[in-house]
């Protein structure tokens, strides 16, 4: 029977997913991780569908699943496919440090979510929490990872939890208004790997340490 | 109809970027057929959004595409400030770009990237200032980031590619901070408002404001504010702004510092609307304060150890967006007019500067203080137009800056808070230091025996002639267009607000500021019906 625990536990697998992607050494297999975390919030998307009688939902889900499942990974896979990954799998903290990061940002974000007073999300507080701590994951990753790439999937995590806040807040929104956000991540996510990209091919570095040119 | 020239002011910039793509497969002489599209472009632009600035005074709002582009008075501000910095940026682009060219920095194909980008980047901030939809307004700022990342890595060097990629990095993340604000209210106003169709609209939502979630809306501010605050260059997110405004093509940091950040406070200045409809005024002009005095408190001593001229400029922003911030959240019917007034100083200037810094590049193919020497010799009326575009920058009468700080100040004495204006006045003076200590360098001295003698063309000195007129009129007078429409942004600010809020020494705008023509700002008339179903 679908109810709201499918939506919370499904959540769960998203934070499993995130930790992947975020300790994961090589880029390539990061890569491959969010599309798994990009397949579980397509799921999100369909039961949310069935469970609210939001049938746009299901269209968030086909432009999730061709942007985020297939369209961005593809993106980031053929791009490092380019480059010598073992250059940079520089990670500025060790794994449990970063374990201690995620816990505290799941618990800051459940504190502040189960404050709102929203009747609509009333059952999907775990759920809610999840999502916006994803923001928080996305965080971590970038600050954590001196490779550029590991940097672009942290933010592809942050996207990732706005749009499941927004879907489990706003699942009556507008198909026009998801496609809106999700065009504009992917064409982030493209900009972002073609400097990259520009950036190995001058300067033989994905390693964000290393541009420290300007200062001051 | 006036709706359709709404779109055509959207339209035109994406055709023009469109047809500088198009140029790159054209053979023979490219430059001059991208010149005259471009030119074409900023200068139809600017007749728009003129015209649209005109109805407005006229008939108060202009709506297009079903109020998803909604234009009313502090919006026409933003969009007559978009429309004629970048015509001024896109008349010295071309004395610039021919420059690089004859130096070899820039070739064919990266000059058709600068014009294609730099329509892109205008039509982004058009449609950021333009839209009603606060989900559009995020994916136009989020789109001005997108395009203007290879304008700011445009010569490939290696200080230009890490400032491109510290500058998208930066600001993708702030602005996806912008998201998760703005779909918390989004989501909020889906559940309150009787038309879920309808919830994106920023006009439709403040009238549902009070029946907002406060908690939620509180904490979608912050998001908002640390969010789209990154790319206004507000404290601490501004760390980009030296690295950026240091690598990217001048005309392009112009765009950047003079408009781009307005952009941006146009946006945060939306969403606090929202929030004060819903809390009050005290949440989000307590914020105000203090992220305003933090930018210009923090930006003031980074100025004073800059050696490039860039970079000290760059610095300069995040001290004049604090002010503006301060303005805000000194609030109520004087310090709103003042914001928008600092606001509007502060762009004429800036760009005026980073023109004036390209000619100094131009001239010495460097920005550093320990190069740039002798300035008046080397190119006299670039060196008198610095001296009065820095005097202008730090408020000295009688330039625009001068009035605006001076209305600031005044607000805050008004209000009661005799210690903060003090010690903003404190701030202002080291930030004025920092400048002067620049032009000692730059303007006097012996000019380096390799640097001729002589400017830098008309293309490149016209952009900042226009400006500087255009700085010394609005600080000797106050034109009437500009009055009204100051008079109108303020009511649009001040909506719900209490009048007495502001007014707490019984001084009021019609008093202090009668003789710029805001003595209608004292009486706040709600443009919006409150509903709470």
């Amino acid at each position: 029977m679908l109810n709201a625990n499918v939506i919370n536990t499904l959540s769960g697998l998203l934070l499993l997913t995130s930790l992947l992607v975020i300790e994961t050494r090589k880029p390539r297999q990061s890569a491959m991780f969010y599309s798994l975390q990009s397949l579980i919030l397509v799921l999100i998307f369909v039961a949310l569908a069935t469970l609210m009688n939001a049938p746009q939902l299901y269209w968030w889900a086909a432009s999730a699943f061709v942007t985020k499942a297939v369209l961005v990974p593809l993106i980031l896979y053929r791009a490092l496919a380019k480059v010598d990954e073992n250059t940079t799998s520089l990670s500025t903290v060790s794994t449990p440090v970063s374990l201690l990061l995620v816990a505290v940002a799941v618990a800051v974000s459940y504190t502040v979510v189960s404050q709102i007073q929203l009747k609509a999300a009333a059952v999907f507080i775990p759920a809610l929490a999840i999502s916006v701590a994803h923001f928080f994951f996305g965080q971590i990753c970038i600050v954590t990872h001196r490779n550029l790439f590991k940097q672009i999937l942290g933010f592809c995590l942050m996207e990732n939890g706005s749009h499941l806040t927004l879907a489990l807040l706003a699942f009556r929104a507008p198909e026009l208004v998801e496609v809106g956000i999700a065009t504009d991540a992917v064409f982030a996510v493209i900009v972002l790997v073609l400097l990259a990209g520009q950036i190995y091919k001058s300067l033989h570095t994905l390693d964000s340490a290393e541009l420290k040119v300007l200062k001051g | 109809m006036v709706s359709d020239i709404l779109i055509w002011l959207l339209i035109v910039p994406l055709i023009a970027s469109l047809a500088a793509v198009l140029a790159r497969w054209l053979r023979g002489a490219v430059g001059s057929v991208l010149e005259t599209v471009h030119m074409l472009s900023v200068v139809i632009v600017l007749a728009l959004v003129l015209v649209v600035a005109g109805y407005v005074l006229v008939y108060g709002e202009v709506t297009a595409l079903n109020q998803w582009l909604r234009v009313d008075a502090m919006g026409a501000i933003f969009v007559v400030i978009v429309g004629l910095v970048g015509f001024l940026a896109g008349l010295y682009s071309i004395g610039y770009t021919r420059h690089d060219i004859e130096i070899g920095q820039m070739d064919r194909n990266q000059l058709t990237t600068y014009y294609s980008l730099f329509h892109f980047f205008f039509f982004t901030m058009l449609l950021a200032v333009t839209s009603n939809n606060i989900i559009i307004m995020w994916v136009a700022i989020e789109a001005t980031t997108l395009s203007s990342a290879f304008l700011v890595g445009l010569y490939g060097t290696r200080p230009a590619l890490e400032a491109a990629w510290k500058y998208v990095v930066i600001c993708t993340v702030g602005v996806a901070f912008g998201l998760y604000g703005t779909i918390l209210v989004y989501s909020d106003a889906v559940n309150v408002l009787p038309e879920s169709s309808m919830a994106s609209l920023w006009s439709e939502i403040v009238q549902y404001a009070g029946a907002l979630d406060p908690t939620l809306l509180k904490l979608a501010f912050v998001f908002v504010l640390i969010g789209f605050g990154t790319k206004a260059g507000i404290f601490p997110m501004y760390t980009w702004l030296p690295d950026t405004y240091s690598e990217a093509p001048s005309p392009v940091s112009a765009m950047l510092s003079g408009v781009l950040v307005n952009c941006t406070l146009f946006v945060v200045i939306r969403f606090s609307i929202i929030v004060n409809l819903s809390l009050g005024p005290t949440f989000t002009q307590t914020l105000f304060l203090i992220f305003g005095v933090l930018s210009l408190g923090t930006a003031v001593f980074f100025m004073l150890g800059q050696r490039d001229i860039n970079r000290l400029l760059a610095y300069s922003s995040p001290e004049n967006i604090g002010l503006i911030l301060v303005a805000f959240g000194l609030g109520g019917p004087l310090g709103v007019p003042a914001g928008f007034l600092q606001l509007i100083n502060h762009s004429l200037v800036k760009s005026m500067m980073f023109f004036l810094s390209g000619n100094v590049l131009m001239k010495y193919r460097s920005r550093s203080l320990d190069v740039v020497k002798g300035l008046m010799q080397a190119a006299p009326v670039t060196a008198v137009f610095l001296l009065g575009g820095a005097f202008a920058l730090v408020g000295v009468p009688p330039f625009n800056i001068f009035l605006s700080k001076f209305m600031i100040v005044s607000a805050g004495m008004a209000t009661g808070r005799v210690w903060l204006m003090t010690g903003c006045l404190l701030l202002l003076m080291l930030a004025f230091v920092a400048m002067f200590r620049m032009l000692g360098t730059v303007v006097q001295g012996q000019k380096p025996d390799n640097i001729s003698k002589g400017e830098t063309g008309w293309t490149t000195l016209a952009p900042i002639m226009i400006l500087m007129a255009l700085v010394l009129a609005l600080g000797l007078s106050m034109p009437a267009p500009l009055v009204s429409l100051l008079n109108g942004a303020t009511q649009v600010v001040n909506v719900g607000v209490p009048t007495a809020q502001a007014t707490a020494s019984g001084l009021t705008a019609g008093s202090l500021f009668a003789p710029l023509g805001l003595a209608n700002s004292g009486s706040v008339v709600p443009l919006f019906r409150v509903q709470v179903p």
